[in-house]
């Protein structure tokens, strides 16, 4: 959409509707001049206008715009006449000095406010041990957490702007030379396409470059630790990072990347493959084992061992309602409580989580409302689903639990097994900016087992991952030849 | 039309999941019965010569391919004509789609008979009919995908063999060979269902990279087949007694009673619930290699073909009802099976062989 072609004094009167907008004229006390400044207000940082560019305007000898830019101390002035450029800087915060009120060249000087919140702990990605710096809404400061832990020149920065309105400052940073050109292409590219108007946050770019947009998986991760940003940079992955968001995407990803912390690259490497496996597992238990509750106590009790059919028995003496409405009541009870708890003030919040939980689990167990045993494995399920270390892949293992329910209502087991399949095919068909999104398992990367399931140390990794592709393989070389002592020698 | 784009294609390794996939399906819950019936004692040397044979033949095949350059419907055009080749491809692709149906009808009878009585078999068919569109709708890399975690997944089921082996009584496969050689041979014909599914190859053999490399993982595939299947005969043979045997239709599933575990009473129930992961891939690919000539002999697209298929596949199913008719079924695959590669193929590259000779080339 093209507005014709406006003078910078129409643009000025446009903006003159808001209040914000301010056209002050000072006089040069030397040279005598009349200066007519134009800012808007809340953009600009008004103790450097009035420390550091007034002092100059108002008492230094000059005749021109060019005199003026030589003799103020900022350094990013420029002189311009171009109406858009005009627009675009005032929105940033610069100052737009004219000699004539009617003059369509002025000097435009940058005072901009930068307000941003403190660096703090990562809240969604805490590790109890590493780094705990996390990025901000600001871009400048995430490239700065960012450039300082690669401080070498092949980390390339390529600038976009996203989004008609808010005119969102993208940055897809990559390390040139290892990055596979074809990713970086990929995420360039799409983001040159998207075409929205208010680009608020980075999962707002994930939704809409995403490879297959109607699946609950999430195909780029996002992550809010400059460390782990760097390691996969020094994998050869992409990043994106976008300016109002302290979370920054990374691609392209695969499934076991959503069950890695990035604590486990602080342990030692037996004890973070044990969590990994741990993590792994609970996902596992947290999908299924209330469908197979519901499918074994429907159809197949034979299945349960004798002696804990009679705990199941007595526990479900009383029950009125058949397994499935049972779960289906326990689990929108979590979710409510879920759901509930992220809206509430933090001191009521948490008194009405403990006491929601606790009262409603023993009231409804009380009432024969559920029985014990279902109430503690939902419980374990639902801890068991908070264990992924990515937020967004959390709420689709919640979510994929309801179709296995249904399906266990309907078959049994084989309904499990059924649904199980459909999830598998699902997956299948996903690909994160084109790559196979099941990598390595299938199509099979056996190198790249490595660090899936389980991490070996790092002596064994020394080399980048397959599934990129990458430019330079080799990180380091791997092996160093010790001299074999016999005992004792 | 034998070459297809380079990211459709899947590494040859991936040969040994789809051919070993494709020949484990609903046979192995029952194929020890009819061989005993015919070999007793000594049927597992019919299977180990089944799968000899296979081997032989698969050889066969993979030099057909080369003369055909990887287009096998091409040849059958070639050698005989645009019209009776059609012909010959045609019944090929009805070859395919009564596999899938065959092996769907069969599993489902014995979900009736051992978990669920009252199912009804169009609901679970057009159920699992609707994730083989889905499965095969996204093309042969995401079948390959089903056949390769549809075989590593219920891989643990071997582990469930060793408490048979308890109750397992080695002496009952002696003495050795004291059936004539005729009854050991016509086993082994009849061991040919089981091992069915090889011939899919000349389908899928363009969408292998580096297609003659492929060989070797298909000739693992089949020994690996032969190997598992000769040992589950003799450990039926040891823990089944003759007479006790031709009273079980599916011995296999009799087998799953003994293992014990401590959390799971009836093992036979996730067996069975983990056979419609192994037959999946089945009845897939099966679809997908009868829409792939559908595709080729006429002018519609495949996803087209492959509707059509399935419900024709669909609406079979319907029709056979009793155990009975499930047998006929078997057995008419298995026949049809057995005359398509060791009679057809044979035929075909003997006369492949002649018009190399006459002309040159094909």
């Amino acid at each position: 959409m093209t507005a014709p072609p406006e003078s910078v004094w129409t643009a000025l009167q446009t903006l003159g509707s808001s209040m914000d907008f301010q056209t002050k004229v000072y006089r040069n006390e030397t040279s005598g001049l009349l200066l007519w400044v134009s800012y808007v207000e809340p953009m600009v940082e008004m103790e450097t206008v009035v420390r550091s560019i007034f002092p100059y305007l108002f008492h230094c000898p000059f005749s021109s715009l060019e005199d003026m830019r030589q003799i103020l101390p900022i350094d990013d002035a420029y002189i311009s006449s171009d109406p858009a450029d005009v627009k675009a800087k005032l929105f940033e915060g610069y100052l737009f000095i004219r000699l004539h009120e009617t003059d369509e060249t002025g000097l435009l000087v940058k005072a901009q406010k930068t307000l941003e919140r403190t660096l703090t702990i990562p809240e969604v990605e805490f590790s109890v041990v590493g780094p705990k710096e996390s990025f901000i809404e600001s871009l400048e400061t995430n490239l700065y957490l960012l450039r300082k832990r690669i401080p070498i020149d092949r980390l390339t920065v390529k600038l976009t702007r996203v989004g008609t309105l808010s005119k969102t400052k993208v940055a897809v940073v990559y390390l040139d030379g290892i990055a596979n050109p074809d990713n970086v292409q990929t995420v360039l590219q799409r983001i040159k396409q998207i075409e929205f108007d208010e680009m608020i946050d980075s999962s707002y770019i994930v939704q809409i470059i995403s490879d297959n947009r109607h699946s609950p998986f999430p195909q780029l991760l996002d992550t809010e630790r400059p460390d782990r940003v760097a390691a996969v940079l020094a994998e050869g992955k992409v990043a994106i990072m976008v300016d109002g968001s302290p979370h920054v995407l990374i691609g392209p990803t695969t499934l076991v990347e959503f069950f890695s912390s990035f604590e486990d690259y602080f342990l030692n490497w037996t004890i973070a493959s044990f969590f990994r496996l741990i993590r792994l597992f609970s996902v596992a238990f947290s999908i299924l084992i209330t469908p197979m509750y519901v499918a074994t106590l429907n159809y197949h009790y034979e299945l349960i061992p004798k002696d804990l059919l009679g705990t199941l028995i007595t526990s479900r003496r009383e029950i009125p309602f058949p397994p499935i409405l049972e779960v289906l009541f326990l689990e929108l009870t979590i979710e409510l409580l879920r759901e509930a708890g992220a809206r509430l003030p933090t001191k009521v919040g948490q008194t009405i989580g403990i006491v929601g939980g606790i009262v409603i689990g023993t009231a409804s167990v009380e009432a024969s409302l559920t029985s014990n045993v279902l109430l503690i494995l939902v419980a374990l399920a639902a801890l068991a689903s908070f264990t992924t270390p990515v937020y967004k892949m959390g709420n689709t293992i919640r979510l994929i639990r309801f179709p296995f329910l249904l399906f266990a209502e309907v078959w049994g087991l084989l309904g499990v097994a059924f649904c199980f399949c459909m999830v598998m095919t699902h997956l299948l068909y996903l690909t994160s900016l084109g790559r196979p999104f099941l990598a390595p398992l299938y199509p099979p990367r056996w190198r790249d087992l490595k660090d899936a399931f389980i991490r070996l140390p790092f002596t064994s990794q020394s080399k980048r991952p397959e599934t990129l592709r990458t430019e330079q393989p080799i990180r380091f070389s791997g092996k160093k030849v010790r001299k074999k002592r016999d005992i004792d020698e | 039309m034998a070459s297809v784009a380079e990211r459709l294609q899947v590494s040859p390794f991936m040969t040994f999941y789809i051919i070993m996939s494709m020949q484990i399906g609903v046979g192995v819950l029952g194929f020890q019965r009819v061989i005993a019936q015919t070999a007793g004692h000594d049927a597992w040397i019919s299977v180990l010569l089944a799968g000899a044979s296979s081997h032989l033949i698969l050889i066969v095949l993979y030099w057909l391919l080369q003369q055909a350059d990887g287009d096998f419907l091409l040849l059958h055009q070639r050698l005989f004509g645009r019209w009776v080749g059609g012909a010959f491809s045609l019944w090929l692709a009805l070859y395919f789609a009564a596999m899938s149906f065959v092996v769907l009808r069969t599993y489902i009878e014995v979900i009736q008979v051992w978990m669920f009585p009252d199912l009804q078999t169009w609901e679970f068919s057009l159920a699992f009919l609707l994730l083989c569109l889905y499965i095969t709708v996204g093309g042969f890399r995401v079948v390959v995908g089903i056949c390769f975690f549809c075989l590593i997944i219920p891989s643990y089921l071997l582990f469930t063999f060793w408490f048979v082996l308890d109750h397992a009584d080695f002496h009952l496969l002696l003495p050795i060979l004291d059936h004539p050689p005729s009854a050991i041979v016509k086993a082994a014909g009849q061991t040919t269902l089981t091992m069915l599914g090889y011939e899919t190859i000349l389908l899928f053999y363009p969408f292998i990279k580096r297609g003659a490399q492929s060989a070797k993982w298909a000739h693992a595939a089949l020994l690996a087949t032969t190997l598992f299947y000769t040992l589950l005969t003799v450990l039926t043979l040891a823990y089944f007694s003759e007479k006790q045997l031709q009273r079980q239709i599916w011995p296999t599933l009799t087998m799953w009673k003994m293992v014990e575990l401590p959390f799971i009473e009836r093992f036979e129930y996730v067996g069975i619930a983990n056979w419609l992961l192994i037959i999946l891939p089945n009845v897939c690919l099966g679809l997908w290699c009868s829409s792939r000539i559908c595709k080729q002999l006429f002018p519609i697209r495949q996803k087209t073909a492959l509707l059509i298929i399935a419900a024709i596949c669909f609406f079979s199913t319907l029709f056979v009802h009793d155990r009975k008719q499930v047998d006929l079924i078997n057995t008419i695959l298995n026949r049809t099976g057995f005359y398509f590669l060791y009679i057809w193929i044979p035929c075909v590259a003997v006369i492949t062989y002649i018009v190399k000779k006459v002309r040159g080339n094909v």
